[in-house]
């Protein structure tokens, strides 16, 4: 079957925007039955275009799917059957992985250890997120004289995070040094063993050098910097970074104003004018996927939600020379005059310090290994989607160790 | 009697529009749904059509204007993340929470009561103080690190019952265990105090004189009496258990209310919360009244008052 999408101009993103490599994701649905029955019953009862068959929903419990028996471009499921059990408790899943009640489950970095001490294999998807610090409102007239405003004071702040500590002690181990803000080893159209090579020097651990940096631009003794500390759902361990990279701050003469959010409350002050983080940094995040311009106009654009760079009222050279390059990024079609541009894009941005990352994140799965044999995850996505398909069983491919 | 009951019913009625208002704001004090449903790199255009989608927008007096008329209607909204009616989706899930609980309940009262008359019998002696440890520990150990240990001891380790999810008999031992510990101490700990103030009456005295046996004395004249104020804590026992069963569920991964109002919080299902919380106390104020009603049928004492 082929479907045919027109659009007003090029749309280069779209066909990962249809894709469940980035969020929000498309689907395609069959028009027909969707009309027939209606939204509320296509939920109850959905119709894809995979591998497996929706079977039933038991609410609370589980969702039961069952291969199909026609060939499939995708490959036909090694299984029967296919459920995806519904238990919101770390330890209660493991607990079933142990016991073979089930088969995989996600994980916490936390928990990695102690799934392996219990004889489970644990697999790691590199690149699902970014854990990053941003500036608030630096652009705005009513911090102009704040040190948070000069590229180089943000700068020093990254060069005084020891993030090889945090990836060892917070992390516990499973993270690994990131690339500039939003790119990953897989991403499209860029350059990217240049900006690994880049990040190795640009990231590394410097407290001496950070600390010339702020005696250069006016702060030999420091400043107050506003810091607030914030988790995204999924992502506790957002705080534990935030509060170690504050307390690396403070060995170079900051004095931290931290302050805990939920993430129920820090959604609204991105809201207007953004009153309460302006002049502010604050943790963030950014999801592992392939495309650049998306993640970067979210942050950047001058009408987004974040306006890190400027607003509509008030884009200089900065946020201008921004939506120059990101136009032509999503409407250049050659893919070698593409990696340029992204190339350009991700340099301004990375220059600015505006957001630096710490760590790049992974997913993690704990898996019985006489339940399912080994597979291997796609790189940056962090739920297991259409790799269902792929898993043999164990005597087909043992796990190596 | 109808005059108490209809008395009972006016003050349950006020409770529950007190309940409802209290919910209804302080859920909205921990955000806006919308956040956690978009994507970080969603446009304030993206949030504010999902937030009209959602039905959130407006003043919050606007809303809740919208929602109490709407529950005087018999409506308490449409979950938002499941996009059911909120009363249908805690209806479903109803039954699951109250198969376990009469087990629950039944645990804590055939170990407890019986404990408690054993203390009371050997007062001040090893057999109390062993009891007393008993309820100490039953009251402080949390549930959710009892149902953790539960699951390692005897589905991991000794692989002789499963780790949660709801099933058959096998599945229904370590949720009712965890949900009943706590229950236990607290009816050990009324039978033993109500068994003590037994003892000393009158009328055991004459039960003893006239030559009854020991155990006659015992089980027959004293518990019957001792039990009057602890059926009064079942009421309550009942609807800790319906609220209590939050952590338990949440562990075990039974799919009941408890679980439900969990994950009613963790994605600020703001209608599905304030159902969940307003039904049950309804059925919390049914269950104290029905109580009520049988205490004053088994003491003539307070039919007389």
């Amino acid at each position: 079957m082929t479907v045919r999408v027109n659009t007003n101009e090029p749309q280069l993103g779209l066909p990962a925007a249809l894709s469940r490599a980035v969020a929000p994701e498309g689907s395609i649905a069959p028009k027909i039955y969707f009309e027939a029955v209606g939204e509320e019953e296509f939920r109850k009862k959905p119709i894809g275009s995979g591998p497996w068959k929706f079977v039933r929903s038991v609410p609370g419990d589980r969702i039961e799917f069952e291969a199909v028996t026609h060939p499939h471009w995708r490959g036909r499921p090694h299984f029967k059957n296919l459920h995806i059990l519904q238990i919101p408790e770390e330890s209660t899943r493991v607990a079933m992985v142990r016991t073979g009640e089930a088969a995989i489950a996600s994980i916490s970095p936390e928990t990695v250890l102690s799934a392996g001490r219990g004889g489970l294999e644990v697999l790691t998807i590199p690149g699902t997120m970014q854990a990053v610090f941003q500036f608030y409102g630096a652009w705005r007239p009513s911090v102009k004289d704040d040190p948070i405003t000069r590229p180089r004071v943000r700068q020093a702040l990254s060069l005084a995070i020891d993030r090889e500590q945090i990836i060892e002690h917070v992390m516990a181990g499973k993270a690994q040094m990131p690339r500039p803000f939003a790119t990953f080893g897989f991403t499209d159209s860029l350059s990217v063993d240049r900006w690994k090579k880049w990040s190795d020097d640009a990231y590394r651990y410097d407290p001496a050098l950070a600390k010339k940096i702020l005696a250069e631009e006016g702060y030999p003794n420091g400043f107050v910097l506003k810091f607030a500390n914030v988790a995204l759902p999924g992502t506790q361990f957002m705080i534990s970074i935030g509060t170690a990279i504050a307390d690396m701050w403070t060995k170079i003469g900051i004095k931290v104003n931290m302050k805990h959010y939920e993430w129920g409350a820090f959604p609204p002050m991105q809201m207007g004018e953004q009153p309460n983080l302006t002049g502010w940094a604050s943790m963030f995040r950014t999801a592992g996927r392939p495309d650049v311009p998306w993640r970067y106009n979210a942050a950047f654009a001058p009408d987004s939600t974040e306006r890190l760079l400027g607003d509509t009222g008030d884009c200089q050279e900065t946020c201008r020379k921004f939506l120059e390059i990101y136009k032509a990024v999503i409407n250049e079609r050659d893919p070698a005059k593409r990696t340029t541009l992204n190339d350009s894009m991700v340099q301004l941005i990375a220059d600015q310090w505006i957001v630096v990352p710490i760590i790049e994140g992974m997913g993690y799965y704990a898996i019985n290994k006489k339940k399912v044999g080994e597979f291997a995850a796609i790189p940056g996505r962090h739920e297991l989607g259409d790799v269902f398909e792929r898993m043999p069983h164990p005597d087909e491919k043992p796990w190596k160790n | 009697m109808s005059g108490f009951i209809a008395r009972r019913l006016l003050q349950g009625l006020v409770v529950l529009v007190l309940v409802a208002t209290v919910v209804f704001f302080l859920g909205r004090l921990t955000g806006n749904p919308a956040d956690l449903m978009l994507p970080e790199d969603a446009t304030a255009e993206d949030r504010q059509r999902l937030i009209e989608a959602l039905g959130l927008d407006g003043s919050l007096f606007k809303q809740f204007v919208a929602f109490i008329s709407s529950a005087l209607k018999g409506d308490l909204g449409t979950s938002l993340r499941m996009r059911q009616p909120a009363i249908d989706v805690f209806l479903s899930r109803l039954p699951n929470t109250l198969a376990i609980i009469p087990w629950a309940l039944l645990l804590a009262m055939v170990v407890g009561i019986p404990l408690g008359v054993v203390a009371a019998l050997h007062r001040g002696r090893l057999l109390d103080r062993a009891a007393g440890t008993i309820a100490v520990l039953g009251i402080a150990t949390p549930s959710f690190w009892l149902g953790i240990v539960l699951i390692f001891l005897f589905s991991v380790e000794l692989g002789w019952l499963p780790s949660g999810r709801m099933g058959g008999p096998e599945h229904y031992v370590l949720p009712v265990i965890t949900l009943g510990a706590f229950l236990t101490a607290g009816f050990m700990r009324l039978t033993r105090s109500s068994m003590l103030e037994v003892l000393e009456s009158e009328y055991v005295k004459l039960a003893r004189i006239k030559g009854l046996s020991e155990s006659v004395v015992i089980w027959k004249h004293c518990l019957r009496n001792a039990l009057i104020p602890v059926l009064t804590l079942w009421g309550v026992f009942v609807g800790n258990l319906i609220t209590g069963a939050i952590v338990t569920e949440t562990v075990f991964a039974w799919p009941g209310v408890g679980r439900l109002t969990y994950e009613a919080v963790i994605y600020r299902d703001f209608p599905l919360l304030q159902a969940i919380i307003i039904l049950k106390a309804i059925l919390i104020l049914t269950i104290n009244l029905v109580v009520d009603i049988l205490y004053a049928y088994v003491d003539p004492r307070i039919r007389v008052n």
